[in-house]
């Protein structure tokens, strides 16, 4: 075997994965785990017992906690004189996530690559929990002569861990520019002129992408054989050294199958748990199923079941927590999780279904109001009557009460009416000078129409049945609410949140009708006043439709004028995925050729497809490849892209593209000509109406979403339901809904490119061609990873609920 | 490089009292609390009062002990200009220097002192578990114009002839001294913690005959309040125990287990007590296990009944097993339907199935005397 010292290692930290809240305060690395640890241990673990002195780590965003933890390698035996540890820091601060550490990232640190004076390189994740021996593996990769060679687990899942020579890593980091491959995977996918050798791991191991492995793996430890491949006293796991008393239980204690680091106090029932460092589970404390880390109180009385408790997380005494193991209640670190029981919630918003819909906003507020009442919340709706609404729901609307509303020097009257439906309540605002008008938006007046309904709503918050806990804002109308609720003596308990469902509409008024409300002390700066960014400042809570676009709108690319007030808030902004109706689906789907299901989705696609391509008038054939988007034809759909690539992607000989949607000429011409040079093969469906959007989802094979941002999207969404495979670019909602196929460990549910940039959407549509054309077995996989995916609304107003909670 | 306060850890005989708890083990390295060792709180006292230089004088099974404090790093006190030093017998020209009491070990090692250039040099024994901060003493020392100063706490009347019993005046001042009195004529005991002048406890050391000035307690503090030398004594009011029998190692294991807050163990503030990390993973309960009033440490599996007893590290507790009132020390292995109630079992000791071992005084089991202590169920 060679010697040990022919090792060094890049571990790569740039992975974000998918973890919630638990990576708000740090990166995936220093996440906490079996019950002492952070997992970059075992790496760094197996990094010592390995015999490996060399350790550069690329981190992700904040890595303070790492950072922390790591301290100068000391305990892993990498604090040297020679070699050692080193966090190698982005250059580039806006880097976003990547599926793996990219050569370029690398390149920002060349000298580190140069400098190393080792033959070999082991190249690895900091989420993964194992413990390996690399000389093993160096010795497989010598004996079978390879260039490459990538480890796997058993199941042949991919562990982003490689070994290569110091030599061939270093070509790929100097010329990242000029090759194909971003980073080790797609080396070894695509490469073609390496010698390369996959090495399996067989004991136990464990990736850490998200929350719910994270708890498996937990769980996993008490089972003692994978404990004892984990945890092997040869090769002991090393750890940050901290001060704590043993572990100290109390005479009640009741304790099974639990593991318990020390300084943790033990008076109540702890059943199949991890209990960190220092946590405390009290007198009549009920422990079930769940991950406690270090520090957390769990109050007398309190029931925790089912559940992931970041560091410091306190349980107040009678609060009760039930997740399971498939819908995990995560908390955030130093959370107050209190008896939310009656919790009372007033959703604010422009719209909302089933009573008025232009825009996904309605969708969501509508799910929420009604998903509500089932997790114990009462759940009330406020918005404008519209002339539309008041014609269509005349019957059932109740009215509660008048009021006289003073806005800018004039009195004007205004009227509360509800209706009740499926437990939640809906209130309408009745003005006959603001809102009985034909459209929603769109009028001259439109500042002073949604500050006047700033103000009406909170005047009649009193005539509500009860005052609501949490007043819920959606996007810029109700915009002004948190600030003049903080002038509001009466409601000064009352917690305010704001989500953010497209930064682009922000509602800009003339700062007269801050002088209209009458606000007092407000100091007027500017001419204008705009509304969503005075909620950005006011509101207690930040939130936006999915955790990628959270992140995105910390860069003036996505955030734009409202960079300082996104930055400014980031303690206060979370990212909670929309979900997609239960309902949606081809399984009740009148509308379509054949309804179908996972088990029947074979032939009826194949139906729908054919009677797709024959109403649509494209060529008929079932090894055709038919692409079809359901959209607004604007910019953000990413429409510059798609014209510079639709030739590379019709240049490829059995692509069919249909299209069903309505928006900007600039573009429609564009696609016209398009239409007119591949007849036959291309088909436009311009204004709404003028097709079924359902036969698009049913009877194409890929779905295409090109957006240069998207905060949600839900195209996709329903695309993969429909089994038809979303292409889309790696932004916002896309990201986090769409996983890119992994052929060898047939995972994923569609196809994903990063650079917002027709070379790269054409690549990753070759990959779909191809993978549709040659490898039927695989695409059949495919079809049926997209459609057991789901999003459900209940996820998403759970997760609202819980924001909502640590808000109290 | 010059300190202000040196200090010298005298880690001293073989602790025979200790049964063969200390037969390989100089009695600092015996574990306490489950998780500790003796020696972690003056060390861990040291570390909290900013002394940066330590010698610990040592002479009898000193591997484990030098093992365990290593650089000292667990404490903070490797220092580049300070740090641990381990002071152990050597053979010099006429012969091989044997520490034959305290006070004489101290003189042994005087050019370690020297080297600092302390003013003030803190005498300290590492078998004691209490916390305490010198900085305190060396005010109290430095305010009373002392040539040395004695630490000293009020012990229960039954108690005094254990102790260096002491006697002051309205000014803290030492009258009188006696080691282990049989007529005490107070309950005022010497704490085995000295604070001298550094110039003056040379004097002292050299002024009379080495054969006479051997132990601190004995000779040299009565010898300097007989000669009319300032020594002051500091009144310590909180938890102290000198762990030197059987009895009272198992005594301060339950006061540790009694008191949830024992020393305040479990907080980083006010003098924390730190102790050497082992890289273990921490214990599991299982399916079978069972733990009530019991303090436990990392790499133990508990699948057997735990009751009102303190668990060291890497111990092993089988099905049915039951451990009541016991202070388990490191490395113990208990089989299946073994039962030990008050019982010390030393580190390493393997309990056989079905074993029995019920006693009413706490007793040392140890692997050598299985068979005279307990019995096999059949």
């Amino acid at each position: 075997m060679r010697s040990m010292n022919d090792l060094f290692m890049v571990v790569d930290a740039t992975s974000k994965g998918n973890f919630a809240q638990l990576t708000r305060h740090r990166m995936p690395g220093a996440l906490p785990f079996g019950a002492k640890y952070r997992l970059v241990d075992f790496t760094l673990s197996n990094c010592k017992n390995s015999g490996i002195k060399n350790v550069a780590i690329f981190p992700y965003g904040n890595y303070r906690s790492l950072a922390d933890h790591i301290g100068s390698g000391e305990r892993w035996d990498l604090s040297r004189r020679k070699d050692g540890i080193f966090i190698l820091q982005p250059k580039n601060l806006n880097l976003t996530y990547e599926d793996a550490i990219s050569f370029q990232r690398m390149y920002e640190h060349q000298e580190y690559f140069l400098r190393s004076t080792q033959e070999f390189v082991v190249v690895t994740s900091a989420n993964l929990v194992w413990n390996i021996d690399f000389n093993v593996v160096l010795h497989d990769h010598l004996m079978k002569k390879a260039d490459l060679t990538e480890v796997r687990d058993v199941d042949g899942k991919r562990l982003n861990t490689f070994i290569l020579s110091r030599k061939t890593l270093l070509s790929y980091i100097l010329d990242y520019d000029a090759i194909n491959f971003r980073n080790m995977l797609e080396v070894f996918d695509y490469a073609p002129e390496l010698v390369k050798n996959t090495y399996v791991f067989e004991s136990a191991c464990f990736m850490i992408e998200n929350p719910k492995d994270l708890y498996d793996a937990d769980m996993a430890l008490l089972e003692l054989d994978v404990k004892s491949q984990i945890f092997n006293p040869n090769r002991p796991v090393y750890s940050k050294e901290t001060m704590s008393s043993p572990s100290r239980y109390g005479p009640d204690a009741e304790v099974k199958n639990a593991i318990v680091a020390s300084g943790a106090v033990i008076e109540g029932v702890v059943y199949n748990s991890l209990i960190g460092r220092k946590a405390v589970v009290r007198k009549g404390a009920t422990v079930l199923d769940s991950v406690v880390m270090n520090q957390c109180v769990i109050g007398e009385g309190a029931v925790v079941k089912g559940a992931v408790l970041d560091k410091e997380t306190v349980v107040l005494p009678g609060a009760e927590i039930f997740g399971d193991a498939d819908d995990l209640f995560i908390t955030e670190k130093k959370q107050i999780v209190a008896n939310d029981e009656n919790l009372k919630v007033l959703q604010i918003a422009a719209e909302c279904q089933p009573f008025v819909k232009t825009g996904g906003l309605a969708d969501v507020v509508g799910a929420l109001a009604v998903h509500y009442p089932g997790l114990g919340v009462r759940s009330h709706v406020m918005m404008p009557l519209y002339a539309k609404i008041k014609e269509k729901y005349q019957l059932f609307l109740e009215n509660v009460c008048d009021q006289i509303v003073a806005y800018g020097g004039e009195n004007y009257k205004t009227s509360l009416y509800r209706i009740t439906d499926n437990g939640a309540v809906f209130h309408f605002v009745e003005s006959y000078d603001f809102f009985d008008r034909p459209n929603l938006y769109g009028y001259a007046d439109d500042g002073d129409r949604f500050a006047f309904f700033a103000k009406a709503a909170i005047g009649f918050f009193g005539a509500l049945d009860e005052v609501p806990d949490i007043v819920h804002i959606h996007d810029w109308h109700p915009g002004l609410i948190p600030l003049l609720l903080k002038r509001d003596e009466r409601y000064r308990n009352i917690k305010t949140i704001l989500t953010v469902h497209n930064v682009e509409y922000q509602g800009v008024a003339s700062s007269d009708v801050i002088r209209k409300l009458g606000v007092a002390d407000y100091q007027i700066t500017s001419p204008h006043v705009n509304f969503l960014e005075s909620a950005l400042y006011n509101a207690g809570r930040i939130t936006t439709v999915s955790p990628t676009y959270r992140d995105e709108l910390h860069y003036e690319y996505y955030a734009k004028n409202l960079i300082e007030a996104f930055l400014r808030r980031d303690r206060d902004f979370y990212g909670i995925l929309n979900g997609l109706d239960a309902a949606i689906g081809p399984e009740n789907d009148l509308t379509i050729r054949k309804r179908y299901d996972a088990q029947t989705a074979a032939t009826g696609k194949r139906i729908c497809k054919a009677h797709l391509q024959q109403t649509m008038g494209l060529f008929e054939g079932e090894r055709r490849f038919v692409v079809g988007m359901v959209t607004r034809i604007a910019e953000q759909k990413g429409f510059d892209i798609l014209l510079s690539a639709m030739d590379d992607i019709m240049a490829l000989p059995e692509v069919e593209f249909v299209l069903l949607g309505t928006g900007d000429d600039r573009y429609v011409e564009g696609l016209r000509a398009f239409e007119r040079k591949y007849p036959g093969r291309i088909r436009l469906n311009i204004g709404y109406d003028s097709a079924n959007p359902n036969a698009i989802y049913a009877g194409a094979d890929v779905f295409l979403m090109p957006s240069r941002f998207e905060p949600c999207g839900t195209g996709q969404m329903i695309a993969l339901r429909y089994g038809t495979i979303p292409i889309v670019r790696q932004t916002g909602g896309l990201n986090d809904t769409v996983e890119t196929f992994d052929a060898v460990a047939k995972r994923g549910n569609g196809f994903k490119f990063y650079n917002y940039d027709a070379r790269d959407l054409v690549y990753q549509f070759q990959n779909a061609y191809n993978l549709f054309v040659h490898r039927k077995d695989d695409w059949d996989r495919l079809v049926e990873n997209a459609m057991a995916v789901r999003f459900p609304v209940e996820a998403s107003a759970k997760a609202y609920l819980r924001l909502y909670t640590t808000m109290l | 490089m010059k300190k202000t306060l040196v200090a010298m850890i005298l880690v001293g005989g073989k602790g025979t009292r200790l049964k063969e708890i200390t037969k390989d083990t100089a009695k600092p390295a015996v574990s306490f609390g489950a998780k500790y060792r003796l020696i972690d709180f003056t060390l861990s006292n040291l570390a909290n009062s900013n002394v940066e230089v330590v010698g610990i004088v040592t002479q009898y099974e000193p591997y484990e002990l030098m093992n365990y404090i290593g650089a000292g790093a667990s404490w903070d006190l490797d220092n580049i200009d300070g740090g641990v030093r381990f002071l152990t017998p050597y053979a010099s020209a006429e012969n091989v220097m044997w520490q034959k009491g305290t006070a004489h070990a101290v003189r042994q090692y005087f050019n370690f002192v020297r080297e600092f250039q302390s003013d003030y040099v803190l005498i300290l024994s590492g078998d004691h578990i209490y916390k305490m901060d010198y900085q305190k003493m060396l005010a109290h020392h430095i305010g009373h114009q002392a040539v040395a100063t004695v630490a000293a706490i009020e012990v229960d009347w039954e108690d005094p002839s254990r102790y260096g019993i002491i006697e002051t005046d309205a000014k803290d001042r030492i009258v009188g001294f006696e080691e282990k009195p049989e007529h005490p004529k107070s309950t005022l005991a010497s704490m085995g913690i000295y604070l001298f002048n550094t110039r003056d406890l040379e004097r002292l050391l050299d002024g009379g005959p080495q054969d006479e000035l051997v132990d601190f307690g004995k000779n040299v503090i009565p010898h300097a309040i007989r000669t009319g030398l300032a020594v002051s004594c500091y009144r310590f009011k909180d938890y102290w125990r000198d762990v030197g029998t059987v009895e009272s190692l198992y005594a301060a294991n339950m006061d540790m287990l009694n008191d949830p807050d024992f020393l305040g163990l479990n907080s980083s503030k006010n003098l924390p007590v730190y102790s050497k990390s082992l890289n273990l993973p921490p214990h599991v309960v299982l399916s079978s296990g069972s733990v009530k009033s019991s303090v436990i440490a990392d790499g133990s599996v508990i699948d057997g009944s735990v009751v009102h007893s303190t668990i060291s590290y890497r111990t092993v507790i089988m099905k049915n097993a039951r451990v009541e009132d016991c202070v388990v020390l490191p490395d113990v292995f208990v089989s299946e339907n073994a039962v030990l109630r008050h019982v010390i079992v030393n580190k390493g000791v393997i309990v056989p199935e079905n074993y029995r071992l019920e006693s009413e005084e706490p007793v040392v089991l140890d692997q050598s005397n299985l068979k005279e202590l307990g019995e096999i169920d059949e």
